[in-house]
């Protein structure tokens, strides 16, 4: 598992503290450009690891990135999907059904089509959710082909929303979708990381991949500093924490010093917008983190996770 | 344990489901939808029992509470039958298509002991709280005039396939998407007197608007002024923001920060004289779930209180709905008079 991961919430103009710092942040990266930039300069800064939201810029960036492989030769991606903005407003102006058809149908040349009628059915009524969430997967897959990804998360928005709802079959399944398919590492962001632990591990997922918000100020960590501190102390999973700097509420020296003193931090998954705020997180983890193992016992790996990078290409052939 | 029935499983029931079914001291064991393919699944994945008919549910399931999150126009039927058997009720926005149909759920729960609460969220919103009681502790004084934005990329094409294209469902701008901004104008300034020159737009709808301007007039001459719009394709989301002018300073606030200007010390929270600046983090209390945002769970969480007698009522009831409903049908009579004399002038 990768230390040090560059997320990118920054790019399609997120910020958890600020509508007028989203605001600035959207008209900056509003060009893939200045993404790329960016990216660019994490890259050359050593951080090869990236994390990747499904938005609509996802395509453009890992277009870029297929058509570099020298530039990007040691590049890992861990995929976050899906980016439920656009299900939501697609749901909003066609009804489910509709939305739900385009989502699988958009994009696809005639013989993908007719495969994915022939899993998926005429239509996505008569089917099982679990096909129906296998089939979106796939679909929101498609964008990373040829890239070397090493685990796929689940956006919070739904694992948190499968945690709540107590559908502990539909996590089981997309955790071994994504091994099966993929033979990657399947994730799960969630804005509830104690809960979650509890709940992958009763669904029978060992030592799962947990990436919640992990932050002095106890932002977006449900139900508290507390009780995250405690699941890391004694729950055997791999954690890795995003939102350290609470979208700039903690100055970072603060920051990173709290999260790489907790024990069981696999990984810091940190946005910036600039080649200086990158050096500086940078500089600080390594800081605190000199020795590039994890601080932590020996980790197991997913079973049947397959040994390093999958490449998609192959993969998507097959499905 | 309190034992809860959800009818209308869209989006706001599957998020209301999977908050309340997170309390350990809440089992939500029925579910009714017109959809055979969330039944279905309902069934099979979640371990409820599904229903095609709330009558039939609320007969048959043995409840404590019912959360109705159907297309509004369904509200009414539904939140009748519940209250009917007395059982809670928690109904999302907004309360029903006319005003009259709220007074006669007022009236219901007026006659019992139900708990009754509408899901206009903003109100449990940290940041909206925050400016209520700045508001009320007066601390920039009497207000001159406020405007309240609404923006969204709700509806940025054609929604024939949608209810939300059908106003007699309870679609439209209005409806859908403006009775937030109106319910938390009534919340955090009062219920205006008067509206008037109202005007309700299309975009890309071909039935119902999809964006809206009024006036709220108010006794002492108070106005405000509402723009609500939910086909701007420059959101990511739906975005708020509120300025409100007093005489002795200014709020101006969104979901996430407000920022307040004071002509002297205003003797709160420790704000200062001049420009204060506080964001979400410096005041969001921790909750025990987080799904979409602090206010889902904090409303819901809020509900059960009430029905367990560890809170007071009455923070978003079907009374303070009702208001809102009110609102919404003096927007329509102004811009049905607004659209008489465009006629005129024509």
């Amino acid at each position: 598992m990768d230390r040090v991961i560059f997320g990118d919430n920054q790019f399609f103009g997120i910020n958890h503290m600020s509508e007028d710092k989203a605001q600035t942040l959207a008209e900056r990266f509003k060009d893939v450009r200045a993404i790329l930039g960016v990216l660019d300069a994490a890259y050359d800064c050593g951080i090869h690891a990236f994390m990747l939201n499904t938005h609509d810029k996802a395509r453009e960036i890992c277009g870029h990135l297929r058509a570099n492989p020298q530039r990007y030769a040691d590049l890992r991606l861990y995929p976050s999907l899906p980016y439920a903005y656009k299900y939501a407003n697609a749901v909003n102006e066609k009804g489910i059904v509709e939305a739900l058809n385009d989502f699988l149908f958009a994009g696809r040349t005639a013989g993908e089509a007719f495969a994915t009628l022939i899993r998926g059915g005429r239509t996505i009524i008569n089917r099982d959710l679990i096909d129906v969430m296998k089939l979106l997967v796939d679909a929101e897959m498609r964008v990373f082909r040829g890239l070397n990804v090493r685990a796929v998360f689940l956006q919070n928005i739904v694992s948190d929303l499968l945690l709540g709802m107590g559908a502990r079959d539909l996590l089981k399944a997309f955790a071994d979708h994504i091994v099966a398919s993929y033979g990657v590492d399947p994730g799960f962001n969630t804005m509830n990381m104690p809960q979650m632990v509890k709940c992958l591990q009763d669904c029978g997922i060992e030592n799962p991949l947990v990436c919640s918000s992990i932050n002095k100020a106890g932002y977006f960590m449900s139900p508290g500093v507390k009780e995250y501190e405690e699941t890391l102390r004694t729950r055997h999973f791999r954690a890795m924490a995003m939102s350290v700097l609470a979208s700039g509420a903690i100055e970072p020296r603060e920051a990173i010093a709290y999260v790489c003193r907790l024990p069981n931090i696999q990984s810091v998954v940190f946005g910036a917008s600039s080649r200086t705020h990158i050096e500086e997180i940078q500089r600080l983890i390594l800081a605190h983190w000199p020795a590039a193992e994890p601080s932590c016992a020996p980790v197991v790996e997913v079973k049947h996770a397959a040994a390093g990078c999958a490449d998609l290409n192959a993969v998507t052939q097959t499905t | 344990m309190l034992r809860g029935g959800i009818i209308g499983f869209g989006r706001m029931g599957i998020t209301h489901f999977a908050i309340l079914n997170s309390r350990p001291d809440v089992e939500i064991t029925a579910i009714c939808d017109t959809h055979s393919f969330v039944r279905r699944n309902i069934a099979r994945h979640l371990h409820v029992t599904a229903y095609s008919d709330h009558e039939k549910m609320l007969r048959d399931a043995d409840l404590d509470f019912v959360v109705v999150a159907t297309p509004t126009a369904m509200h009414k039927a539904a939140a009748c039958c519940a209250l009917e058997r007395g059982l809670h009720a928690f109904v999302e926005k907004p309360l029903t298509l006319n005003p009259d149909d709220s007074h006669e759920l007022l009236a219901m729960v007026g006659r019992s002991a139900c708990v009754n609460q509408v899901g206009y969220v903003l109100r449990f919103s940290d940041v909206f709280m925050q400016v209520k009681r700045l508001l009320d502790a007066r601390a920039i004084g009497d207000l001159v005039s406020y405007k309240m934005e609404m923006r969204g990329p709700t509806v940025l094409g054609d929604t024939r396939g949608s209810w939300r294209s059908q106003g007699d469902a309870g679609g439209g701008c209005l409806y859908d998407f403006a009775s937030h901004a109106v319910d938390l104008v009534n919340y955090l300034v009062g219920v205006p007197e008067r509206v008037v020159g109202a005007v309700l737009r299309p975009v890309y709808s071909r039935q119902v608007e999809d964006a809206l301007c009024a006036t709220f007039l108010y006794a002492g001459n108070l106005w405000g002024n509402l723009m609500v719009n939910w086909s701007d394709p420059s959101c990511r989301k739906p975005s708020y923001r509120f300025e409100a002018l007093g005489r002795n300073g200014k709020i101006i606030a969104d979901l996430h920060a407000y920022r307040a200007f004071f002509r002297g010390p205003p003797d709160i929270d420790g704000l200062t004289e001049g420009w204060n600046q506080r964001h979400i983090t410096d005041f969001a209390a921790p909750i025990r779930f987080y799904l979409r945002g602090f206010e889902y769970t904090r409303q819901l969480d809020y509900f059960i209180d009430c029905i367990e007698g560890r809170a007071s009522p009455g923070v978003s009831s079907f009374a303070t709905a009702a208001e809102t409903d009110t609102v919404i049908a003096r927007i329509r009579a102004s811009a049905a008079q607004e659209k008489r004399s465009e006629r005129w002038i024509a």
